[in-house]
């Protein structure tokens, strides 16, 4: 196939590559950017952790599922009109999503985003080679803007949770969906003009089995990666959303290194092969973190951060190169990266749901110890042991702030020595617990990273 | 370095980076972070050497949560949280299916083996340790509970109540 083929439109006005690249970036944010404003959600809509996963996995199912519909649609509507209309649908459900108060209009809405949300990003991949003006080109800008998107998003969404408000993630996507489509309306007016829609619903030639295969695990390992990562610092660590979004910003900062490597590697497979044992080795290092230390949250962000660029940019390129037509087999590789984020959380939820609640009751049990166990005074541990409690009934199913139940210290210097030390040993046991409570989930998301190996590997005797 | 070279040199250096990874973590104590294990409460734990009342009486409270504990199969930590008000220790009967009399029950085997620990440990003579055994012994089961609740407040006012008696009563304890 050359490498313009596939473009639907004779001589219309081309959309800048920026707006298109936006277009992808925008929609495939979706999938992560409220990441971080879920214990805000949690707590707003006062639903249960379950429930609030939901408000990501149901974006990313509806993605799944409508991926390679909307290409078709794409195809048989004129790629132009699909992304104008995509971006438009999107648009309207991002104001519902903004205006919801309630976690079943929000998670309906977030249903009907990712429908217009997966029309666009497949029918922007048939408008990106002639704008761009080759294949490769442009499935490497459609790749790189998505990676880029998806892994900004939660940073991005933990800024505006914490400046101004959960509802502000989508209602400042609105606008950026509008000026996105504005120059994608010129192609579509063309389209409509001209009756032309040269996609000429050609064969449609076979997914890449493998490389779908091995994007749907890896991105169940990357999901789970941000997803996890997030609520531990927010809801285990106590992090504001703002610090969070600062923590997991490596993660990105590091794919952009991590992108840099692709010229200096030209197997594909070699690259998807690393990519996949970075991601699983920075799970790995999440799964055994020796403290509660932000600090140490950084040398497995670098990993996976440098793995994702790698291992998402060389399986798409793998998936889309050389098959037509592209917004088919990109609605494949949507499709696949969305399965596998929505399965990921799937599976992970009730595991580390049930790990919380287990290691909640661990570390409430290790902390009494540490009281039983101390130097205070009784009659001091006695009324200490009272406002204890009294936080865990207040924060109840969450890891307490128990600073406050310390308060006034003694003023004898002795006696305010041994609460010290017991209020930092409490605060020991419970960091334990909650750090402990995620560690079988990266566990298990590092093992997903590993399996995406072996259809890598397999591979190999065909066409990586 | 030939294009096949260098994905093979992206390969193994992504190998090595995660090996150093995981195992620095692991060397750090990553696989052990956790919050500690509790204790065994039928496990006798010496009493040391409690200097004063206070100390006595803390060692006294332990000994008896860990007997109590002990009898009714559960870790004493368990115990001290059911032991807090009326309704954690409704939580806690539902949760293990244990009746009310069986705490108390629990509760006055585990104060007789505070008494004999401190009488073991030299911090109550057996001149004393025998009135407060039968003392135990024949405190109703349905009042134990009002026990520790006296108990609770009395060392909660300790100071104001025993006042000049404590100077006394650590003279009299050996």
């Amino acid at each position: 196939m050359s490498e313009a083929e596939g473009f639907a439109v004779s001589e219309p006005r081309r959309p800048g590559m920026t707006a298109l690249a936006v277009a992808v970036g925008l929609v495939l944010a979706d999938a992560s950017v409220v990441v971080l404003a879920l214990p805000q959600i949690y707590r707003d809509l006062d639903t249960s952790v379950a429930g609030v996963t939901w408000v990501l996995v149901s974006f990313n199912i509806v993605m799944a599922c409508a991926a390679v519909p909307a290409a078709h649609l794409a195809r048989r509507a004129g790629p132009g009109r699909a992304a104008a209309i995509g971006l438009a649908v999107f648009a309207g459900a991002c104001l519902a999503c903004g205006a919801s108060s309630e976690l079943s209009t929000l998670i309906a809405a977030r249903c009907i985003q990712a429908l217009g949300g997966a029309t666009a990003v497949t029918a922007v991949l048939e408008l990106l080679p002639a704008t761009v003006g080759s294949e490769r080109r442009a499935v490497s800008i459609w790749a790189i803007a998505g990676a880029t998107g998806a892994a900004l998003g939660p940073a991005v969404g933990g800024l505006l949770t914490e400046l101004v408000s959960w509802q502000s993630i989508f209602l400042l996507q609105v606008p950026v969906a509008i000026l996105a489509g504005i120059p994608i309306l010129a192609v579509a007016r063309h389209e409509a003009a001209t009756g032309v829609i040269e996609s000429e619903l050609r064969k449609t030639g076979r997914p890449h089995v493998l490389a779908n295969i091995a994007l749907a695990m890896i991105s169940a390992a990357i999901a789970a990666a941000l997803f996890l990562l997030v609520l531990l610092l927010i809801e285990g660590w106590r992090l504001t959303p703002i610090g969070a979004a600062i923590v997991v910003s490596v993660m990105p900062l590091a794919a952009l290194l991590g992108s840099r490597l692709e010229p200096a590697v030209p197997s594909s497979r070699a690259r998807a092969a690393a990519g996949a044992i970075l991601v699983a080795g920075g799970l790995g290092g999440l799964a055994l973190l020796p403290k509660a230390e932000v600090v140490l949250t950084i040398p497995p962000q670098i990993l996976v951060g440098i793995g994702l660029a790698l291992v998402l940019s060389a399986l798409t390129e793998t998936a889309l190169l050389g098959r037509a037509p592209q917004a088919i087999h990109g609605g494949w590789t949507i499709s696949a990266r969305h399965a596998g984020v929505a399965i990921g959380l799937l599976i992970l939820t009730p595991v580390f749901t049930s790990d919380i609640a287990t290691q909640r009751e661990d570390a409430i049990d290790a902390a009494t110890a540490v009281v039983l166990d101390s130097k205070v005074a009784p009659v001091e541990k006695i009324a200490l042991a009272q406002r204890i409690e009294d936080r865990l009934a207040e924060e109840k199913g969450k890891v307490p702030t128990i600073g406050p139940a310390f308060e006034p210290l003694p003023e004898d210097p002795e006696e305010r020595a041994a609460v010290l030390q017991l209020k930092s040993d409490l605060q020991d046991q419970l960091d334990r617990g909650a750090t402990h409570a995620f560690s079988p989930s990266f566990g298990i998301a590092a093992l997903l990273g590993l399996l995406a190996l072996v259809p890598i590997g397999f591979a190999r005797k065909l066409d990586l | 370095m030939s294009g096949e070279r260098r994905g093979h040199a992206l390969v193994g250096i992504a190998v090595v980076a995660s090996l150093v990874l995981v195992g620095v973590y692991l060397a750090a104590g990553g696989a052990s972070y956790a919050p500690a294990k509790t204790a065994d409460p039928c496990k006798h734990r010496p009493w040391g050497n409690p200097e004063g009342l206070e100390q006595i009486a803390q060692q006294f409270t332990l000994s008896a949560l860990n007997g109590a504990a002990c009898q009714l199969g559960v870790s004493r930590e368990e115990l001290a949280q059911a032991l807090a008000s009326d309704e954690a220790r409704e939580k806690f009967a539902d949760r293990y299916d244990i009746s009310e009399e069986e705490i108390a029950k629990a509760v006055r085997a585990g104060l007789l083996r505070a008494v004999n620990d401190a009488e073991k440990a030299g911090a109550l003579s057996p001149l004393v340790a025998g009135p407060i055994r039968d003392t135990i012994r024949s405190v109703p089961l349905d009042e134990v509970f009002q026990l520790l609740e006296s108990a609770r407040s009395l060392l909660n006012s300790a100071e104001g109540f025993l006042g000049p008696a404590q100077d006394f009563l650590e003279e009299f304890l050996p």
